[in-house]
């Protein structure tokens, strides 16, 4: 049932502030423009008042909850290209689904492809929603230019460099879809020639990789930190180039060294240092110790020297997958290198950086300890952004068992975990974004609002896009997720509409 | 002039929230002849408007044909500034009843001719019929909306610069910081307040109190502008036990024994009503 006049007031509720706190007010919106009305400004400017009240029971009317990594869902996999009518469909049938989690945007994340696949899976992933569906903000890419020995379930012979900087990554995702002018949110109802590029994830001492952040910042991409060996000073010198973001914190990545913190160490970097940290010490080789033989060819002398000559070590276990959340060759302490690279790297003015970097966390109790969790958080509380990292097998219907994935590969489903079939590689997770939200308030201590807010707010200021999404400003989108107190979904509204419903 | 005595602000919200609630009910207002309500803000008519709220969440009261006219506004502040009059009144009332927005009148502290907007706030209140109840409250220095001491006791609807005291009061909204708040607003006279048929006035907390000795037990002087209501024919002060710090035991021992004739009063009167005389069918007045 409509308003009369195509007002809505939601009463009796609390809204989550951008601040984390939960706050007893009414909520005035247009249901047919879709967007959050200013109430006071509606009530003397406009002197109208909404005709049709939805008393909300107490519950929480949240800014609809954005997952900025989600590889799949629904057995469509955003990775996999039949046909353009099936991945039309696929990626019709993920969005209209996906709001039963309470998400109501989402960034479609690919994973290594074959350089051919790109062409064809990008073309599909523009911005754009359905009137009952979430809203589809773009493309998330993860590698090819990925550190070889932190490729976790990436395609190991698909791994390459971007010697060319830029040029590489253009080459792979092709120019025409890393352009300039980006229409993020849809301004006009066109469906084609849209640009989705928004975020690439990419391991900074990969060769050409640091060269291009500056730039793919510059153009509004969020480069993002992961699948990485990078040791501190690296990882303080993407920061330095524009880097915003870390792709799922803690996978994929050294663990923390407390004289050497690499990536992780990003979430406590200091504003009060003028450059970041980096005491006097020899280059000494530092050694990702790559397992296979073809990261000889990522080395990268001219940019980084020392970080790819590899010990030559070959490890035996190097076949045995394991898991993105566990390491996989023996990790840094690397040692920090010789403040000559730094002024190298620094010389280049950069772009509006960060202090520190917004970083993802999988709230699954599987890919991250708890007890990590709550470490990163109270590190950085600011940056924390909870995502999936999904594969195509979520479905918060389906069952346990081994199914198909890609490439003749399966996977096996036990509860929230995957694995590859045969090994305890994890691969991704099912586990969906407002499990998240409430395993985030049992592993932190917080309060649900501010579990809310790493779920919303902070994804949408990460994008850049906090005056439409994660928000419930006046002129933002009136995408909304109902919890009750206990973090449970009971329903999903896309532009002012109800889509879902719990019961 | 009644005095009515309550324990605290809450039941002396309530006592008032009923009041104005059974002169509406009792007006029965239609678009053609709705009720003219007066509007204070301040925090001393904060539980009033809640109680009012639970009365029109209850389905015991609705606005829809209630036409109102705030008392004041600052001047030059925005009208979505946290503390202006408006978001006052949209936060704490508006919002949360049944009030057509079309049917409320708020004094524009932004307008280009302030005058005029004063001029033109007087003859709309004419036009509405003149206000039936005028509400209101009392800073510590006894001014009724922004009459500060000294304002005539004939005066209009007009541009007035705040007391010093009432900037000091007021600072505590703009953090503290004296400079931050405005020096003008637009107020209604304390004329305007007299011409209205009825006047409430709610009294709470002992900083009041003083105020409230000098309106009620002294004569009638334009430095306690509220003492102009020893004039008005119907007027009702509802004041909490700290408001009457400094009151003389036997004024409140006189007001207390007030109410409780007047409640017998009327009760008389309604039981003749309810037998049908034809005489009995005007307003019982008041027994001061």
């Amino acid at each position: 049932m409509s308003s009369p006049n195509g007002l809505v007031c939601f009463t009796n509720c609390l809204l989550p502030q951008e601040d984390g706190k939960l706050v007893e007010k009414d909520l005035w919106i247009d249901e047919q423009r879709g967007v959050i009305l200013d109430a006071q400004r509606t009530f003397y400017e406009r002197k109208e008042r909404p005709g049709k009240i939805v008393d909300l029971c107490g519950n929480i009317l949240s800014p609809g909850l954005i997952d900025i990594q989600i590889n799949g869902a629904y057995g469509f996999d955003f990775s996999v290209y039949e046909d353009d009518q099936a991945y039309q469909n696929g990626l019709k049938n993920v969005a209209e689904k996906i709001v039963e989690t309470g998400v109501t945007a989402l960034v479609p994340t690919l994973i290594t492809q074959e350089r051919s696949s790109y062409p064809k899976l990008l073309r599909h992933l523009h911005p754009q929603r359905g009137e009952k569906s979430a809203h589809l903000l773009g493309w998330h890419i993860e590698g090819p230019f990925l550190q070889m020995a932190k490729r976790g379930a990436h395609n190991p012979t698909l791994v390459i460099s971007a010697a060319g900087g830029l040029k590489a990554f253009e080459e792979i995702y092709g120019s025409e879809n890393m352009g300039f002018t980006e229409d993020w949110l849809m301004s006009d109802s066109s469906e084609t020639g849209r640009v989705g590029v928004r975020i690439i994830t990419a391991a900074p001492e990969v060769e050409g990789v640091l060269d291009a952040v500056y730039e793919l910042t510059k153009r509004g991409i969020i480069y993002s930190i992961g699948h990485s060996n990078a040791p501190t000073d690296v990882a303080s010198s993407a920061m330095a180039h524009g880097a915003r973001l870390i792709t799922h914190l803690f996978n994929a990545m050294p663990q923390l060294h407390h004289r050497d913190p690499s990536i992780i160490g990003l979430l406590g970097a200091s504003p009060h240092l003028s450059s970041y940290f980096s005491p006097v010490s020899s280059p000494t080789a530092s050694t990702p110790k790559s397992t296979f033989r073809r990261s000889l060819s990522l080395k990268s002398k001219s940019i980084l020297p020392g970080i790819f000559n590899g010990s030559g070590k070959e490890s035996k276990k190097s076949l045995k997958a394991t898991s993105e959340a566990f390491d996989d060759s023996d990790s840094p302490p690397l040692s920090p290198r010789s403040l000559l690279y730094q002024a190298a790297t620094m010389a280049r003015t950069p772009v509006a950086t960060l202090d520190r970097p917004f970083y993802e966390l999988i709230v699954d109790g599987i890919h991250s300890h708890p007890n990590s969790v709550r470490l990163a958080y109270n590190a950085h509380p600011e940056g924390c952004i909870l995502i999936t990292d999904a594969m195509k097998i979520l479905d918060p219907n389906l069952k346990d068992g081994v199914h198909e994935w890609r490439d003749g590969k399966r996977f096996v489903k036990e509860g929230i975990k995957l694995y590859l079939e045969g090994t305890t590689t994890l691969a991704g997770s099912v586990v969906t974004l407002d499990t998240c939200v409430r395993n985030f308030v049992k592993f932190t201590g917080c309060s649900l609002g501010e579990a809310i807010k790493c779920a919303t707010f902070n994804p949408a200021r990460c994008l850049g896009i906090e005056h439409r999404k994660g928000t419930l400003r006046p002129g933002a989108d009136a995408d909304f997720t109902v919890f009750d107190k206990n973090g449970d979904v009971l329903s999903t509204w896309i532009k002012g509409k109800a889509v879902w419903n719990c019961s | 002039m009644r005095l009515i005595i309550r324990d605290d602000p809450a039941t002396v919200g309530q006592y008032i929230g009923d009041y104005i609630a059974k002169r509406i009910n009792d007006f029965n207002p239609t678009a053609e002849k709705p009720f003219v309500l007066g509007l204070p803000t301040g925090s001393s008519p904060i539980p009033t408007y809640k109680y009012l709220i639970d009365l029109h969440k209850a389905g015991k009261l609705s606005f829809k044909h209630v036409v109102t006219f705030n008392m004041d506004e600052y001047v030059g502040l925005p009208r979505d500034h946290p503390e202006s009059y408006h978001t006052f009144m949209f936060r704490e009332f508006f919002s949360h009843i049944d009030i057509p927005p079309t049917q409320i009148n708020l004094l524009d502290g932004n307008a280009s001719d302030l005058i005029r907007e004063c001029n033109s706030y007087e003859e709309k209140i004419k036009k509405a019929g003149g206000i039936e109840l005028f509400l209101g409250g009392i800073g510590e220095d006894g001014h009724i909306a922004f009459n500060e001491p000294g304002s005539s006791l004939t005066s209009r609807t007009r541009i007035k610069t705040l007391a010093y005291d009432t900037i000091l009061a007021n600072a505590r909204f703009f953090n503290n910081d004296i400079s931050a708040v405005p020096r003008m607003a637009l107020t209604v006279g304390v004329a305007t307040v007299m011409d209205s048929r009825e006047v409430a006035v709610v009294v709470t907390g002992q900083r009041k109190s003083l105020a409230l000795s000098k309106a009620i037990e002294e004569g009638v002087n334009h430095l306690w502008t509220l003492s102009a209501l020893q004039l008005h024919p119907r007027s009702l002060i509802v004041v909490d036990e700290d408001a009457t710090a400094e009151l003389h035991v036997k004024t409140v021992k006189y007001f207390k024994s007030i109410e409780r004739v007047q409640e017998e009063v009327e009760r008389y009167h309604a039981e003749l009503v309810a037998k049908g005389d034809p005489h009995a069918d005007q307003g019982v007045g008041s027994m001061e």
